[in-house]
């Protein structure tokens, strides 16, 4: 199912702020990779609103205008098998309808 | 839920087990050349997005990494072009036809072989006709580059695009972008005041002295230090700054980098020679929606009251991408 409903044009996420990506399937084209859905990370930074490119991909008249964030995790977070250090990171961008508010 | 099912399709594969990176860049025929410029006329046009033609590019499924880069690109414009009907399948075969005939090269009439006689370890000899070869190498172009040319075609006979518009394409992909993101380093390397505008807010630094970005995109630019040392991927496509490097390396699109640097950054930065002390954190940037990295490397050690020009010299695209660090000159 593609997540068209959402046009929130004011970010509902702080920086810093703890985030788990949803995690669930996906159909059609999206820019949210499998290996982080369901991770818990933070908020690095509000990018802007940007136009939904599940929409775009299906050449939807008017694609949402929705925030995007990039994301921060740790490393050790992701993989459970991690080989390099603790605190080693990975920052993606993800798009507000793919965040859930999460704690550590 | 089980992980297996929220893998989206070929091109998601970050995260899978794979092997080792063909750190080499191999470069780009013509052919290649063209096919990019095209889709990128194609986007930019706004007739076919990019996300359309990732799209289309997905639902290849098993086929998605049995075609090389360009053609598996190639050919998701061919299909994404006959479902918008902008070309109809008996235009397309007419097409191709028509361009293969220009590469078919006439055979010319060579002297009748058994009247030539030469010496072979000192014995006279003829040869039969079939050994002469007059192209050793012969093969055309692959038949995703003839749908490329057909596809330009019939764009510009219905006024979409110009020819014009793919050939400058290819020429600043050749020769303006690449060198983009070394002047933007330099600068920083020599002024300071420059160097905190990049990191605050690249794409208007970039544009504050005098170049053009083409890009849609937001540009982050991300500088090297003894404590952290950044890396980009992007594990979905190959979403690189390209108005800023030129076109990605090989090992850049390749499925063993997209696939294992999210997950064993060190294993992979040493397979470029790249060895990152215990004590720095790495982050790894996966590019994956609308924003595009560069990576600011340290100035290195020995080259104080050195020009731009002369730093220039000691740059490469891979140090910007990360996976590389420049030499210090002491």
């Amino acid at each position: 199912m593609l997540y068209d409903n959402k046009s929130s044009s004011s970010p509902c996420f702080d920086k810093d702020s703890g985030i788990r990506v949803a995690k669930r399937s996906s159909e059609g084209h999206c820019r949210t990779p499998a290996y982080i859905r369901g991770k818990i990370g933070v908020i690095e930074r509000y990018c802007g609103n940007f136009p939904n490119p599940e929409q775009i991909a299906i050449c939807h008249p008017k694609p949402d205008v929705i925030p995007l964030y990039r994301c921060r995790f740790y490393q050790k977070d992701i993989w459970p098998h991690y080989t390099g250090n603790d605190c080693d990171t990975l920052e993606l961008e993800i798009f507000e309808h793919w965040l859930e508010p999460a704690t550590f | 839920m089980h992980d297996e099912v929220l893998k989206m399709g070929p091109h998601d594969v970050g995260g899978e087990k794979y092997l080792q990176i063909d750190t080499e860049d191999h470069g780009m025929t013509y052919w290649e050349k063209f096919s990019n410029g095209l889709r990128i006329a194609v986007s930019a046009k706004k007739i076919i997005t990019l996300d359309e033609l990732r799209l289309t590019a997905e639902k290849f499924g098993d086929e998605y990494f049995q075609m090389e880069y360009f053609e598996r690109n190639g050919k998701a414009l061919t299909h994404a072009c006959l479902n918008k009907k902008l070309l109809t399948d008996k235009e397309l075969i007419a097409g191709k036809k028509r361009h293969k005939e220009n590469f078919t090269i006439p055979i010319i009439e060579l002297p009748d072989p058994k009247s030539i006689i030469h010496l072979h370890d000192g014995e006279p000899h003829t040869h039969s006709r079939d050994d002469f070869q007059e192209d050793e190498k012969g093969e055309g172009p692959p038949d995703y580059f003839l749908e490329m040319l057909t596809i330009a075609d019939i764009l510009t006979e219905k006024k979409l695009i110009k020819m014009e518009d793919i050939f400058l394409k290819i020429e600043q992909f050749d020769n303006q972008y690449p060198a983009r993101g070394i002047d933007v380093v330099t600068r920083a390397w020599v002024d300071n005041s420059f160097r905190d505008f990049l990191i605050n807010d690249a794409k208007n630094a970039i544009i504050d002295i005098g170049i053009k970005l083409e890009s849609f995109a937001d540009i982050i630019c991300m500088p090297q230090s003894d404590k952290m040392h950044h890396l980009v991927v992007c594990t979905l496509c190959s979403c690189y700054p390209r108005a800023l490097l030129g076109m990605p390396p090989s090992w850049y699109k390749s499925r063993s980098y997209r696939s294992r640097v999210v997950y064993e950054p060190r294993k992979v930065l040493e397979e470029f020679g790249t060895i990152i002390p215990d004590s720095v954190e790495v982050k790894v940037h996966d590019s994956n929606a609308d924003m595009r990295y560069l990576i600011l490397p340290q100035r290195p050690k020995g080259t104080e009251g050195w020009s731009e020009s002369a730093l220039s010299a000691l740059i490469s695209r891979d140090h910007l991408v990360g996976v590389r660090l420049p030499k210090n000159v002491i």
